[in-house]
């Protein structure tokens, strides 16, 4: 079987520290990270353990609805992993094999993995509907991480990796051009309402660090520009770290050493500043790593952590905010509604920029994800990708005539034109939330 | 043989389901959980804990927001089971005098007792078929399916028909005997079997179900509650609390490169 990416060579991976294993002893090297895994995370154990494959998920899972890939039903990719485990940590796997449901590790076993693995976007939509509450996210991170632990990973994680080690973000961007785009953000600003709004970099003595996706300096910067004139607004002493310019962590994606990296990183930075708050911008998964990871990476911590959408929403009442005429929608990223608590902040903020805001179905924690989700942008899986945001997009396009999607998370930023795109809705506006707040906000003289 | 079936089987059978049991889940409980994974919205307080939990493990409420078709026939068939279990329990300990309790005479009682045991374990054994036979029909689930899954149902189902032949054919089983006998199990002076056919396969392969239990996927019993308790546990909060230092960072976390204490 022949993965739909492009992986990482040898020497690429071993640039990373991740050096490949020879082929002969990949067998004992994932048996040895799968038992460290298994005895050292409950959920992966317990979720191994207990399905009684009633295939509730296969309906509930857009890869599976996408791409009508048997491997992709949810239950039958974490069986990818279930049938090793059983075969070799479980006395009833190793006495009766088949009759259990497990399988011997053979040579197509880890190119199965690379490939399914690989099509799940770890949005958690299965554990909801799960009646015990199985999270195939879990089995996919792990999954990830023992492949990347031997050095097989996709050259798309490889080359992020190379770029957080280099600069601490996704896009390799070092300190000298971020305080550019920084600078030509502040002209922006500084032309549209006459004031000198502010995007401070690595500055000291900070109450609060800022930590938006690397992608709101190029792509996506009317959402920085929104959380520049919220904070400007508010009065507030902030600043953005160049040596985390990413709230993303891709280490939770693929290893989760690298995410730990990370997340110190973001520790650091935050102590270095002296800052008692950290903000993370709009990123799923990056919400996800610093909300509930770091309580595993780097406690204690002395800061507290709070989201952008939350902060705004906290402030909401005071801001000086005039509706835009636009009947506008949300898509809920999988991290913010299934793993991260933002559920109804992004909504009442909505609802005080635009006149019309409207609910897809479903939505909220039963939201459909994107299909970029946990890192899935390889350009050369895009036939995959797009059956991957097919749910989504039949979700938008029942809502009827639409001017502005909301999707508050960079990989959703990424994936979500592509596949409307593709299928057929061209005159959609589509961006962050906080593009919103920054639209709607009355600042100086205008 | 009747010796060994009547009098030692059923203690190896209990044995090993209780030791197997209580080994399942301390090998989940002693494994550490190093990054949370609440599934939001969590519940915030104990009590709304204890509400999400016992709607799950009560209503199955995750199968009833999914596939509804399936949700009736697993929940019921639980129901059933649990009913089936109960009365066993009491219809046994009272010779279906149960309903005493509540003003009637004891052959009403022994009337409703047989009436409510017959239509539990009809219910049982249609919604087990109905299971089965969803098993078979749709083509993801067929394909997912190990043979053991099949044996799961089918031994469940052995079960409640053998259970059922002592109910609805004209063999009479006479329950103060069985009374006797499993007092005599239960305060571990075992006595001699009653010497009914169809009475020892029932009990027989109930005491195949108990061995059997944990080692299959019937422990989703317990492992469900690990489960969820998982998912339901309140998301961490900082700045992290300098008392309850890091926990989670526990030596026996084996993921990190260069040991946990890097």
């Amino acid at each position: 079987m022949k993965p739909p990416m492009h992986v990482a060579k040898e020497n690429e991976v071993a640039s990373i520290g991740l050096p490949r294993v020879p082929k002969q002893d990949e067998q004992t090297a994932v048996l040895k990270k799968l038992d460290d895994l298994r005895s050292s995370m409950r959920s992966l154990m317990v979720m191994l353990e207990n399905c009684t494959k009633c295939g509730n998920c296969a309906k509930q899972c857009h890869s599976y609805l996408g791409t009508e890939d048997y491997h992709n039903f949810p239950a039958a990719r974490a069986d990818l992993m279930r049938r090793i485990y059983k075969r070799y940590f479980t006395w009833t796997g190793r006495t009766f094999g088949r009759f259990f449901g497990a399988d011997d590790f053979d040579a197509d076993t880890l190119s199965k993995w690379l490939t399914y693995f690989y099509q799940c976007n770890e949005c958690r939509r299965c554990a909801k509907f799960c009646p015990f509450g199985i999270d195939t996210a879990e089995v996919t991170i792990a999954a990830r991480h023992i492949l990347s632990e031997i050095g097989i990973m996709p050259k798309f994680m490889q080359g992020i990796a190379v770029n957080m080690n280099k600069t601490g973000n996704n896009m390799g961007i070092p300190q000298p051009a971020i305080v550019d785009c920084a600078e030509f953000m502040e002209d922006e600003m500084r032309e549209e309402t006459g004031l000198d709004i502010k995007i401070p970099i690595d500055k000291p003595n900070s109450d609060i660090l800022y930590i938006p996706s690397s992608a709101d300096f190029f792509t996506n910067v009317d959402t920085m520009i929104g959380a520049a004139k919220l904070f400007h607004y508010l009065g507030v002493n902030w600043t953005i770290p160049s040596t985390v310019l990413e709230a993303a962590n891709f280490g939770l994606l693929f290893n989760l050493n690298v995410m730990r990296e990370h997340n110190q990183r973001l520790k650091a930075a935050a102590t270095a500043v002296g800052a008692k708050l950290v903000i993370q911008g709009e990123c799923g998964h990056g919400w996800r790593a610093a909300k509930a990871y770091t309580d595993g990476c780097s406690a204690p911590v002395s800061f507290e952590i709070v989201h952008i959408l939350d902060y705004c929403d906290q402030h909401l009442g005071k801001l000086p905010l005039k509706k835009l005429p636009l009947r506008a929608t949300l898509h809920d990223p999988c991290n913010y509604a299934r793993a991260g608590e933002i559920v109804e902040q992004p909504r009442r903020i909505m609802r005080a920029c635009v006149e019309n805001f409207v609910e897809m179905t479903p939505n909220r924690d039963e939201n459909f994800c994107c299909g970029g989700g946990s890192g899935i942008l390889m350009d050369e899986m895009m036939e995959i990708r797009m059956k991957l945001g097919k749910k989504k997009a039949e979700q938008v396009i029942a809502l009827g005539k639409l001017d502005y999607l909301a999707m508050p998370c960079s990989i959703c930023k990424a994936q979500i034109p592509v596949v409307m795109k593709y299928y057929g809705v061209d005159d959609l506006m589509m961006g962050g939330v906080m593009d919103l707040v920054g639209k709607a906000m009355i600042l100086g003289e205008a | 043989m009747l010796y060994f079936v009547g009098q030692i089987f059923p203690y190896i059978a209990a044995a090993v389901f209780l030791v197997g049991m209580i080994w399942r889940v301390w090998t989940w409980l002693n494994v550490p959980v190093p990054f949370g994974l609440t599934l939001s919205p969590a519940p915030r307080t104990l009590t709304g804990k204890a509400a999400a939990f016992g709607r799950e493990l009560a209503l199955f409420r995750s199968l009833w927001s999914g596939d509804r078709g399936l949700w009736l026939a697993a929940w019921l068939m639980h129901v059933s089971l649990f009913m089936v279990i109960g009365g066993h329990i009491v219809g046994i300990s009272t010779l279906g005098n149960e309903f005493t309790a509540i003003g009637l005479t004891s052959e009403q009682s022994q009337r409703v007792s047989g009436i409510m045991a017959v239509a539990s374990g009809l219910l049982l054994f249609f919604t087990l078929t109905v299971l089965l036979y969803r098993r078979t029909a749709i083509p993801e689930v067929k394909r997912l399916s190990d043979p053991a899954d099949y044996f799961d149902l089918m031994l469940i189902l052995a079960v409640v028909v053998s259970g059922l032949h002592m109910r609805l054919t004209s063999i009479e089983v006479d329950i103060a005997a069985v009374r006797a006998y499993m007092g005599g199990i239960l305060s571990f002076q075992p006595v001699p079997i009653p010497n009914e056919w169809i009475f020892i396969s029932h009990f027989f392969l109930v005491n195949l179900l108990l061995l059997y239990f944990p080692f299959s996927k019937l422990v989703h019993l317990a492992g469900s509650m690990v489960n969820q308790a998982m998912l339901i546990a309140s998301p961490p909060v900082y700045p992290s609390s300098m008392k309850v230092d890091s926990s989670r960072v526990q030596s026996n976390v084996q993921i990190w490169r260069g040991g946990s204490q890097q």
